[in-house]
């Protein structure tokens, strides 16, 4: 027996300005490529042609490439649609795809499929299942990440009022005889219409994108003096925190929001960490630590002049969590007549610059891109892919109510309406997590007074 | 002594489960033994005089489109019918009945007596006997040994059963009968995973002494709803209604005053209770700031003065009984025929069954009903004529049927028990059913004679009845389909005055007359009234078919497409006596779990809490590879050696 669902995702990881690659596979994509490029494209041929949306008008141009069965990676009908790179195109084209009927890929879900489909090695089953296992643990890391601070807190204030509607609903559905008076239908719409609003809040901060950017923090670290505030400068662009030749000059945490090919970062720029009697100063490292607490990414600076890692910056990365990436930056490099360049020692990146001449800024941008909004180079999916996830679940879920909605104006019949309803939570379920048929009873017998 | 003759089947029990059990091993040609306390009360209902519900009348349903009884003795026996939810949609909509427990009880000892290949036997069972791992037979109380391929065990709430009316308490399998302890005692010896749990009934009342005059009323409905499919509302005996009173302040105050000889609240009882069926003190206790709750007064019969008070099932000691009881409008004047109480009983933890409901741990022994941990007649039916259906076929060698959630609320009851087990009295609602747009009473036939059928539990008479409703249900479909009106300019226009009148505005483009009836307020039987509609169907059942699914077409597509895509799980099996902590990848809850619960495919372990799709991926990974082949050497040609 065969999967016959359509799964897409990101399969590039996007530098700037390259191209990016939105891979499908699926049982049968001939429908879908009738709705994305307008018609079937030739089998193993590069085609240019436009990506459309839902309303067909071009969100972008690019290379087509279609591997119908079972000559294709995965042994099912893949597509490639190369598009330009930029992560909000890319998403863009993904959400197309999503729209025409795929749904996105789990962590390592190609992979599986060629492996289900017999086009990997027998003995490469241990090393699917590692991808398997690391994407996933990946994922659900940056979804844990993901799901803080606002974005976190109005997702389940939302669940709450469906889970409450659920309730009142498969109440009534499931214990007609009772006397309570469960609800009025017309309770019953305005709920809807409450919900549906909080949503659109939802979504709508999403698309201004500073719900993407919620919980996804950059941290500047380091010695007094090495230069913090100044590559924070660079990256926002403008003058936004202070910079002078005396050591301690940051004493509070500067938050700044800043974007990178349309990703939305916040920078954080953070007092010096040494041993200090300076009251202040002291309140302001302190901060520092707690900042560093929320950071998605650390970057570690540090005076290239200098050497290396010093023992109080040693002591905070010790005390981060295994997880985090850290980037050491190596600052001045102009007073040093050194070329900006990246290196990777025992795994973790370091990067060479000057945040003064602005040489290695570029560099410093793209890994930034790399590691916290983007995928990585290892197939990783980043903070923003989760986040993309959980958006795309949260779409899901307003068409559902926006069809309750619809039901409940027709005041068409309840057990209608309660199909949308448990759809429209099912969506939510993959950033809440599972509740299952028995948690709503569970959630009746405890409100209600039920059963005879 | 060894019992002269073999039997392919014998079934322990004849509750609710134990007969449909015996009948459908026996319709489908096996021999069978019924072993049951007392014949006098084979098909005896323990607790309420009612049939069917919400969730619980779909299973009614499911029973009777694969040849059981229940919906037609309910129809023989049935004094008040309605069919509830009758304006929330055909999903949710579910027949009920009131029956006269003496009808019903003979109706079912009937069929019995009347079943070829089916032989009934008064003995409690003590024993089981066992050859290894597999089944060979029971052993009675006077030491009469019967042996068998294949035993089903329905032992209902009498293993081990401890009934309590306040602080005292007794032993019973129920009031009046005796429990099964030595069968509890070896089964506890077997080492099959047991637990208890409890239930209660209420007191019962002599109707001369209620006072109706200020109760509210309640009919049957008209037209009379009938249960079986090949049933009619002829065979019903003389209908009577209930009647609803309430429960109020005095009353509260009563129990309350009892509390501390409540057995349930002083800690006697330690089986859990089921959370929507709860006692009277436990409804009181926690919804304290309501005032009043609903009793119906459902009569016991035609025969009969007794009265069944539903809605203040209790424990608490009898002189509170009498004072709670007495202090209800219109009960003043009651006289109590039988105190209520409180039964704790031995259950096996389900997750221990296949889903065919034989069991893990022996061969060829079968668990069903009550003793699974649900609760209900219609849910002990359901998965009595399973585990019938499925010794059967073990003793025919043939494999097992296991309706799927797609199918039948019988595959969601199944499924929820292998795979969650309780934490309660397992009963069904419509919301346990994901698929429950397609799971309704009016296509159960469509959904299971056919299997019924081919499983040789559905007769001729069945079969041709269902045969000739499909057939015209299609015949109907495909005339809709061709009937087609136009625009007011085309040749096939409606005259406008009949377009507005039925369809509320003019037809623009061309319509079938099938296309009409997915919208969503035209009626089938409006539609025929338009000019050119042509005759339609006059059997009301083929008629609502053809509306129904017309009108959730959508829907189902949605919900089949949804099923297709899930279906590579569910055909994925998983290897029972696999040790899951010698597979990698797997975190180690995944791996406890697992190794609980032994699913049988893919599509179960996915189903068990906590596990994720991650881990069914990698499940997925190792079934491909075969999950034994772990440390066999690397295969050469590209993968297609995989099974
Ligand atoms: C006090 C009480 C209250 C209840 N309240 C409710 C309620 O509120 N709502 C509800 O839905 N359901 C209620 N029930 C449950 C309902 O009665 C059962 O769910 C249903 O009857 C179970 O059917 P069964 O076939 O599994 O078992 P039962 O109907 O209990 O039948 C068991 C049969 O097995 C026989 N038997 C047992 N042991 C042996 C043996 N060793 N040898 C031979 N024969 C044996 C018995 O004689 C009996 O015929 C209640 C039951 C009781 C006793
Ligand atoms: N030559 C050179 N000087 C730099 C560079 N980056 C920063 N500086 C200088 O180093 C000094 C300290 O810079 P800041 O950005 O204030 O350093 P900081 O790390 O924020 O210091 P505190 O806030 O005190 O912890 C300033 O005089 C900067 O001009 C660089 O890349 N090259
Ligand atoms: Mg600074």
């Amino acid at each position: 027996m065969e999967n016959t669902d359509i799964i897409a995702a990101i399969a590039t990881p996007t530098g700037r300005g390259g191209i990016g690659v939105v891979r499908v596979s699926g049982k049968n994509l001939q429908t879908l490529a009738q709705r994305i490029i307008g018609y079937v494209p030739q089998a193993r041929h590069a085609t240019l042609s436009k990506f459309l949306d839902k309303n067909g008008c071009a969100i972008d141009q690019g290379i087509v490439l279609y591997f119908p069965s079972p000559h294709s990676y995965t042994g099912e009908d893949v597509l490639e649609l190369q598009g330009h790179g930029g992560p909000a195109v890319m998403n863009l084209l993904l959400s197309c795809c999503i729209s025409a009927g795929a749904r996105l890929a789990q962590p390592g879900e190609f992979t599986l499929r060629a492996f289900l489909n017999s086009k990997l090695d027998l003995a490469q089953a241990e090393s699917v299942a590692d991808i398997i296992e690391a994407s996933t643990t990946a994922a659900a890391r940056c979804a844990m990440r993901s799901l803080q601070g606002e974005f976190s807190a109005a997702i389940h204030m939302l669940v709450q009022v469906l889970t409450n509607l659920r309730m009142v609903v498969e109440a009534v559905l499931d214990f007609p005889e009772e006397e309570t008076g469960f609800f009025q239908e017309a309770d019953v719409y305005s709920q809807l219409k409450t919900i549906q609003a909080r949503l659109e809040c939802v979504r709508l901060s999403a698309r201004q994108g500073s719900l993407l950017r919620e919980g996804m923090h950059v941290v500047l670290v380091g010695q007094p003096n090495v230069g913090k505030s100044t590559l924070m400068n660079r990256l926002v662009g403008q003058d936004v925190s202070i910079v002078t030749e005396i050591p301690g000059t940051t004493r509070d945490a500067i938050r700044q929001a800043i974007e990178i090919e349309g990703i939305p970062l916040y920078v954080i720029d953070t007092a010096g960490l040494h041993e200090t009697d300076d009251a202040v100063e002291k309140i302001g490292i302190a901060r520092t630590r707690s900042t560093i607490e929320k950071a998605d990414l650390v970057l570690l600076v540090m005076d290239s002049r200098l050497d290396g890692v010093a023992p109080m910056d040693r002591i905070i990365l010790d005390s981060l969590p295994a997880e985090l990436p850290v980037i050491h930056v190596h600052n001045k490099i102009d007073l040093l007549d050194e070329f900006s360049r990246v290196t990777k020692k025992e795994d973790r990146m370091e990067i060479y610059l000057s945040a003064k001449t602005g040489v290695g800024m570029e560099l410093l941008r793209t890994k930034l891109l790399e590691v916290v909004g983007w995928q990585s180079t290892s197939g990783e999916e980043g903070i923003f892919m989760a986040r993309h996830r959980h958006l795309l679940a949260l779409t899901e879920a307003g068409a559902h109510l926006d069809n309750a909605t619809r039901l409940a104006e027709r005041a068409s019949q309840l057990e209608l309406l309660a199909e949308e309803l448990r759809l429209a939570q099912r969506s939510l379920s993959s950033i809440t997590g599972e509740f299952s048929a028995d948690d709503l009873l569970g959630r009746i017998f405890s409100s209600f007074c039920i059963g005879k | 002594m060894i019992f002269s003759e073999n039997f392919d089947v014998i079934v322990v029990g004849g509750g609710h489960a134990g007969t449909e059990a015996a009948l459908a091993a026996a319709r489908m040609g096996q021999k069978t033994l019924l072993l049951s306390h007392n014949i006098e009360t084979l098909g005896q209902m323990s607790c309420n005089p009612s049939i069917g519900g919400i969730g619980k009348g779909h299973l009614v349903k499911e029973v009777d489109a694969l040849g059981g009884a229940m919906a037609a003795a309910a129809d023989e026996a049935g004094i008040q019918f309605r069919i509830l939810n009758s304006s929330k949609g055909p999903a949710v909509r579910a027949t009920r009945a009131q029956a006269d427990r003496v009808l019903y009880r003979q109706a079912i000892r009937r069929r019995l007596e009347n079943q070829p290949n089916l032989w009934l036997f008064q003995q409690a069972v003590d024993d089981l006997m066992l050859d290894g791992e597999s089944i060979t037979g029971v052993v009675t109380q006077l030491g009469l040994k019967f042996s068998a391929r294949a035993v089903v065990l329905t032992a209902g709430t009498f293993l081990a059963g401890l009934a309590h009316v306040g602080l005292a308490s007794f032993q019973a399998g129920r009031a009046g009968d005796p429990p099964s302890m030595s069968l509890a005692l070896r089964l506890r010896e077997m080492q099959l995973p047991a637990g208890r749990l409890k239930t209660g009934t209420p007191p019962r009342i002599d109707g001369r002494s209620i006072d109706y005059s200020a109760m509210m009323e309640q009919s049957s409905d008209t037209p009379l709803p009938v249960f079986s499919f090949l049933g009619n509302a002829a065979q019903h005996p003389r209908q009577m209604p209930c009647w609803i009173t309430h429960t109020n302040v005095s009353t509260h105050e009563i129990i309350h005053g009892g509390l501390d000889r409540s057995p349930l609240f002083s800690g006697v009882i330690e089986g859990v209770g089921p959370r929507y069926c709860p006692s009277i003190e436990d409804k009181v206790v926690r919804f304290s700031t309501k005032e009043s709750h609903q009793i119906f007064l459902e009569p016991e019969g035609l025969t009969t003065h007794e009265v069944y008070p539903n809605g203040i099932s209790t424990s608490l000691p009898f002189d509170i009984q009498i004072k709670l009881v007495r202090s209800i409008k219109g009960l003043e004047k009651a006289h109590i025929t039988r105190p209520g109480y409180a039964i704790e009983y031995d259950y096996f933890d389900p997750r221990g069954l296949k889903n065919s409901l034989e069991t893990k741990a022996i061969r060829g022994l079968f668990f069903a009903g009550q003793v699974n941990g649900t609760t209900g007649y219609e849910e002990a039916a359901a998965q009595g004529l399973l585990a019938g259906i499925n010794a059967a076929l073990k003793t025919q060698d043939r494999d097992a049927w296991c309706p799927r959630r797609d199918e039948a609320y019988l595959g969601v009851l199944v499924d929820d028990l292998i795979t969650r087990g309780v934490t309660e009295p397992y009963r069904m609602f419509t919301s346990r059913a994901e698929y429950r747009l397609q799971l309704r009473e009016d296509n159960a036939d469509l959904r299971l004679t056919e299997i019924g059928h081919r499983l040789g539990v559905v007769d001729d008479a069945r079969w041709a009845a269902f045969d000739a409703k499909q057939q015209a249900v299609v015949h109907e479909q495909n005339r809709l389909h061709a009937v087609w009106f136009g625009p007011s300019t085309s040749s096939n226009s409606l005259p406008e005055t009949d377009a507005l009148r039925v369809l509320g505005k003019t037809i623009e483009r061309d319509c079938s007359l099938h296309e009409l009836l997915r919208r969503p307020d035209i009626s089938y039987a409006n539609l025929m009234t338009l000019p050119g509609a042509g005759k339609g169907v006059i059997d009301p059942l083929v008629a609502e078919q053809v509306e129904i699914q017309a009108k959730y077409q959508g829907y189902i597509k949605r919900q089949k497409d949804e099923i297709a895509r899930n279906a590579h799980y569910e055909a994925t099996p998983l290897p029972q006596d696999l040790d899951y902590t010698t597979l990698g990848g797997l975190s180690s809850e995944a791996q406890q779990k697992l190794n609980q619960h032994k699913p049988e495919t893919a599509g179960q372990a996915a189903r068990i809490s906590g596990i994720t799709p991650a881990t069914i991926s990698l499940l997925l990974v190792h079934a491909k590879r075969g999950f034994f082949s772990q440390k066999k050497k690397k295969v050469n040609e590209s993968g297609d050696t995989a099974r």
